[in-house]
């Protein structure tokens, strides 16, 4: 479903790679983990999947069932199925969550040559999703994100990925700012959404997440690079030693 | 939802985004083109008005002759030659408000074009159906879910038709031409007009009173709450011609009253003055809320032709708690100048206004609010959006002020505005005046512009450029937004879509 | 349509000459051709339109063509200045012109400090403000002035203290005019003090400050002016690259006060906060414009004005940011605050912005009201008698404003003259608010 072959990234008119070739394959319905000490390019691994502005490509390709996914702006990527659950969700003053979602989900529909959906169906379709996250109805009349606690944001942003049952989701340091109780409603809340034709990525600093959401294959990014990929153990086996070796062998 | 409805109006348009731009072919009577007194005699006369009315008219030409024009405001244009314009323009034979059946069909078209109701089973266009439920716009909204609305149709220099007369009639209400309202209702008009905007006030005003053609009148009796939203649409049409419109309004005590206008006009190269006049008068207790959507021909995206709009707008709270509360959307006209003001007189009396500015191209606006604290216990409330694209100049202008005996006179402004692209100027201009320590004013005003964050997490969620700016741009001006008649909130969101179309990218 | 002449305008410009300020010879006569075609600022220009400068100065005030015999009053004046226990070096001047004895020249290294007197022709660096009537009638009368140079990397060690007394001796205009040059790297601390005896008089000063790359100049005026001197003064600064300022400014005393300032950003990162307060009682009259000009990218302005206004005192308070189209990343807040302390006082304001640039972060407040009655009550309710209580209030309204000067030292000198102030005001306003 996703190939990235050979991947550098810098930052916009700054030397330094950020990216310094990555690979890797994540097939549908599978669950990938992206692991790694702060600075290791994580956040900008996502934000290249997702189509952010201020990075350059110097090289390697990003494809995404068989599409060139660099070539396509991000609506055009959200519309294709690409969903990035933020590690910081922004705030959009008077832009009610309830309409955004609307909004969001007639475009992508849209785009993809879809019906829209009744007004009735939808509000039917974000109140179901919204009770089994625990996303209460008043926060859906709230501004996106604004006012939001951290574990309130988190949670509006896998509120808006079941409703716009994406086929590939990125998740960005989901579990950072949340509290246990938070994390296992999050976590259900993405394990609902696992299913043989969707791929995950979730890209984390700890391991703890990954006790809820059980990976099929764990990587290990350092100084942007893959350095080690392994099974689920793998996961337990960097808390136990930290990063430290792998910074070494990344540099 | 509004925001899909935005978002897919602009995507309909491709060239020509002002969609009233049509002209309707119909001969007309002009008066003599320039202003001179055989020219206000001429409107006078065709008006049949009493002699008093001449006499005032006269007397605003006399003052008017001796003012200079204002430059205070931060526009900038050539200047008016102020007789090469007509001054009175008619559909032939249509010198007067008739009943339906009689008004010439090609208006009737004009006006079903524009998405105007004219007949009485028909409801605004572009609005929920009749009886319709509500579905996301969770808050509030219209006074009046009939979703009924009488309308003034003034075209050029002459309202048309005005309907829902004879159900208002039931009620007490009096809602006309203006010019019929110095025939049939003397008694108000010379006790009112002239008494919150006198004729030598400003410029505009001043010409305004010597040779204003139309407008509305409503009178609205103690204690009745006026069974349905009345509005006017006013339409330039004719070529080379002001449009010189005055409206009155009077609540009397314990009365309310909700209206709400709306303004186009072809697309021409030349700019066309468009110098309005609207007296508000709330008595003990009364309730007005006026609400403006002015969407006057902008010019072309070089700035060629489109309106310039110079209006004198005032609320006179009269009465001890009595309320007047302003909303307007302004997004059309080349120039906009216009103040919509409160004059808080009465004890306890309360003024509004609510404000969402957007200009776009070369579009010039210097807009805002006076709201003059006089009486006790007075207060205000000012909400402000302004929105900048393209080459454009946004300003807010407004004054805030106690006098000595407005003792616990209270205001609170919020200003904000929002730049779209750094070729365009927003400009914050408020005056604060407290003559009394018991006076309490509040003022804040921020500019920013849309976020790269914002934007782009739209743009994550699915949503192209231009659909997220509309978004943003509906969600900065939200506040405004639900201070307009459910019937014009919709019809607002798209126009803010249209309006700042070609302003990214 | 020429406006008739006042009699005040009319003794200015049958003064021309009296400028005695040799470096300013240059600029004179076109700033004396431009004041004679403007005339004094009145109620019709918009930036004036609280203070009306014809009507202020009823009568003439002609400036003195020579220097004035030595005064006997002028160290009793200069002992006044609240900073006398502050190491400081000192230069006293007197009804417009330097008094070398009562002076004490600084002593650090890299730092020039000379009478402008005394600088001939182009040495020094002159930028009128070729807009502001104000600053040509400055030009065009400047009789004396400091000039302050700070080399490279310098800096004052301990701050220069210019005190400008009036004497009250002459019904007259002393105009000085002193220019402060903070190089690359270098750093300053000048109080500016202004100590008035009673007599009427116009005194006008300009301080011109231009500021290197990296350079910092803290900036302390205190006005305390005679009960009848018409105060007015000119700000104009101009900040290099990356370059600090830190202006504030205390109005206590005049009759009428103008205070202007224009703060032009030339270099990019820079930072200005400018911050005063009022307190005034009486007639008094105070005006503030404030200029901020963002003509480059990323600078930061910060402005916060605290207004106290007493009896029938009356504040303005006209600030105004400008962002121009290059000046992207611009972060520029002001705030006015009024506490009005009887029904009479009075407060206006006209924060303004005009912004041409997106990527930026601009606002303004304003407030203006009176004490807060529940805090007075929760004050009173603790055991705190009402004047104390009130007191207490309005000094720390004031107090935030003076938290923008980091030397505490100085600091501390504005607190005590706050309590100073209310000692002598909440008398009235303690008075007052049991009628």
């Amino acid at each position: 479903m996703l190939k990235i072959e050979n991947l550098h990234v810098r930052v916009e008119d700054e030397e330094r790679e950020i990216l310094r070739g990555i690979d890797l394959e994540v097939g549908a319905g599978e669950v990938h983990a992206i692991m790694g000490p702060n600075g290791s390019g994580k956040s900008t691994l996502s934000y290249i999947l997702a189509g952010r502005d201020g990075y350059e490509i110097t090289d390697g390709s990003v494809t995404y069932n068989g599409e060139d996914l660099l070539d396509m702006e991000p609506d055009e990527r959200a519309a294709s199925g690409v969903f990035l659950a933020f590690q910081y969700p922004i705030e959009i003053p008077g832009v009610a969550t309830m309409q955004f979602l609307k909004v969001a989900l007639s475009s992508q529909r849209k785009a993809r040559g879809e019906g829209e959906l009744s007004t009735p169906d939808f509000m039917r379709l974000v109140r179901g999703k919204a009770e089994q996250l625990k996303v209460n109805q008043d926060m859906l009349k709230r501004p996106v994100n604004v006012g939001f606690s951290g574990g309130e944001k988190k949670r509006a942003e896998i509120l808006q990925m079941a409703v716009l049952e994406p086929s590939l989701c990125v998740l960005d340091e989901t579990d950072s700012g949340l509290d246990i109780d938070a994390l296992r409603i999050v976590a259900d809340g993405v394990n609902a959404l696992r299913s043989p034709d969707r791929a995950m990525v979730v890209i984390t600093h700890y391991q703890r997440l990954l006790e809820y959401i059980v990976p099929d294959h764990v990587h290990v990014l350092s100084r942007g690079r893959i350095v080690r990929s392994g099974g689920k153990e793998l996961a337990l086996e960097l808390e136990k030693d930290g990063y430290a070796a792998y910074e070494e062998q990344a540099a | 939802m509004a925001d899909v409805e935005t978002i897919e109006r602009v995507r309909e348009i491709d060239v020509d985004k002002y969609k009233y731009g049509f002209e309707t072919e119909i001969e007309s009577d002009f008066a003599p083109k320039g202003l001179s007194e055989e020219v206000i005699r001429f409107i006078s006369g065709k008006k049949e008005e009493p002699e008093w009315m001449l006499t005032m008219r006269l007397d605003a030409y006399r003052r008017w002759l001796d003012m200079e024009e204002p430059t205070w405001a931060k526009v900038d244009y050539p200047k008016i030659d102020f007789n090469d314009i007509y001054y009175y323009a008619a559909p032939k034979g249509q010198d007067g408000p008739k009943s339906l059946d009689e008004v010439d069909p090609e208006l009737l078209k004009t006006y079903e074009k524009l998405g105007i109701p004219l007949k009485e089973q028909e409801i605004l266009a572009g609005v929920r159906k009749q009886g319709e439920p509500s579905t996301l716009d969770e808050e509030g909204g219209g006074e009046y879910a009939s979703g009924k609305v009488a309308v003034d149709a003034v075209f050029d220099s002459v309202s048309v038709v005005t309907t829902f007369k004879e159900e208002l009639a039931k009620a007490g209400v009096i809602f006309c031409s203006i010019s019929e309202a110095i025939r049939e209702h003397p008694e108000l008009v010379q006790k009112y007009l002239f008494s919150v905007v006198p004729q030598g006030d400003n410029y505009y005003a001043a010409l305004n009173s010597a040779v204003f053609s139309d407008g509305s009148f409503v009178y609205v009796p103690e204690g009745v709450r006026c069974p349905m939203e009345l509005s006017t649409y006013f339409r330039i049409n004719a070529e080379n011609t002001g449009q010189f419109e005055r409206t009155l309004i009077i609540a009397d005590k314990g009365s309310y009253v909700s209206y709400l206008e709306g303004c186009t006009a072809p697309m021409r190269d030349e700019n066309q003055l468009h110098a309005a006049v609207v007296e508000l008068i709330a008595l003990d207790d009364a309730e007005i809320k006026y609400s403006t959507v002015q969407n006057w021909y902008p010019g072309d995206a070089d700035g060629k032709g489109g309106i310039y709009n110079f209006v004198t707008k005032r609320a006179d709270c009269r009465g001890a708690n009595s309320k007047v509360s302003w909303t307007q959307v302004e997004t059309g006209s080349a120039i906009t100048w216009k103040y919509p003001s409160c004059i808080l007189r009465g004890d306890n009396s309360r003024g509004e206004f609510y404000s969402i500015a957007i200009s776009n191209g070369r579009q010039q606006v210097d807009s805002g609010t006076k709201m003059i604290h006089l009486g006790q216990n007075t207060s205000s409330r000012i909400i402000s959006k302004g929105i900048a694209a393209g080459y454009s100049d946004n300003t807010y202008r407004g004054l805030v002020s106690a006098h000595r005996k407005a003792t616990h006179a209270r205001n609170f402004t919020q200003c904000d505005s929002l730049l779209i692209g750094d070729k365009c100027g927003a400009h914050t201009v408020p005056y604060i005046e407290a003559k009394t320590s018991t006076a309490h004013f509040e003022h804040e005003a921020t500019t920013s512009k849309i976020s790269d964050d914002q934007m782009f997490y739209c743009q994550a969620r699915g949503l192209n450029e231009e659909e997220a700016v509309a978004l943003i741009v509906n969600g900065f001006v939200r506040d405004v937004i639900q201070q307009l008649p459910m019937e014009f909130m919709a019809e607002t969101q798209r126009l803010i879509g249209i309006s700042l179309e070609g302003s990214v990218g | 349509m020429a406006i008739e002449k006042t009699t005040a305008e009319t003794a200015y410009l049958e003064a021309f000459g009296a400028g005695r300020a040799g470096a300013l010879a240059p600029h004179r006569r076109t700033a004396f051709e431009r004041f004679a075609e403007s005339g004094l600022p009145h109620r019709r220009l918009e930036d004036w339109k609280w203070t009306d400068l014809r009507r202020v100065l009823a009568k003439p005030y002609p400036p003195l063509v020579e220097r004035p015999a030595p005064s006997a009053e002028v160290a009793g004046l200069v002992a006044r200045s609240p900073f006398g226990e502050i190491a400081r070096a000192r230069l006293v001047f007197a009804d417009g012109w330097y008094v070398e004895d009562a002076s004490s020249m600084p002593v650090s290294s890299g730092v020039d400090v000379t009478a402008m007197t005394a600088v001939q022709g182009a040495a020094v660096e002159v930028s009128p403000r070729e807009d502001d009537p104000l600053d040509q009638l400055n030009i065009a009368y400047a009789s004396d002035g400091a000039v302050i140079r700070v080399q490279e990397g310098a800096n004052t060690d301990i701050p220069i203290e210019l005190i400008f007394v009036t004497t009250g001796a002459h019904e007259a205009t002393h105009t000085l005019r002193n220019v402060i040059e903070v190089a690359d790297g270098a750093s300053a601390t000048i109080i500016e003090t202004h100590i008035g005896a009673e007599g009427a008089c116009v005194a006008n000063t300009v301080m011109e400050i231009r500021l290197g790359r990296d350079a910092r100049l803290d900036r302390i005026k205190l006005q305390h002016d005679g009960p009848s001197t018409v105060h007015l003064s000119n700000l104009l600064v101009t900040l290099g690259e990356q370059a600090v300022l830190n202006d504030f400014t205390l109005t206590a005393g005049g009759e009428v006060t103008r205070n202007q300032g224009f703060i032009t950003f030339a270099g990019e990162h820079a930072r200005a906060n400018v911050s005063g307060a009022y307190l005034l009682d009486g007639k008094q009259h105070a005006d503030t414009r404030l200029v901020v000009d963002h003509a480059v990218p990323n600078c930061v302005s910060r402005e916060l004005f605290k207004c106290v206004m007493d009896d029938e005192a009356r504040g303005i308070f006209q600030g105004k940011v400008i962002v121009r189209q290059d000046a992207q990343k611009t972060d520029g807040k002001q705030s006015s605050h009024a506490l009005l302390l009887t029904e009479n006082a009075e407060f206006d304001a006209k924060p303004e912005l005009e912004i041409y640039a997106d990527d930026v972060v601009c606002g303004h407040g304003a407030t203006s009201g009176e004490l807060d009655e529940n805090l007075v009550f929760y004050l009173r309710s603790r055991g705190i008698p009402e004047a104390r209580a009130k007191a207490m209030l309005i000094a720390a309204f004031a107090a935030e404003a003076f938290d923008s000067i980091e030397n505490e030292a100085i600091r501390n000198v504005f607190n005590a003259l706050a309590h100073d102030w209310l000692d002598e005001s909440t008398g009235h306003s303690a008075h007052g608010a049991s009628e």
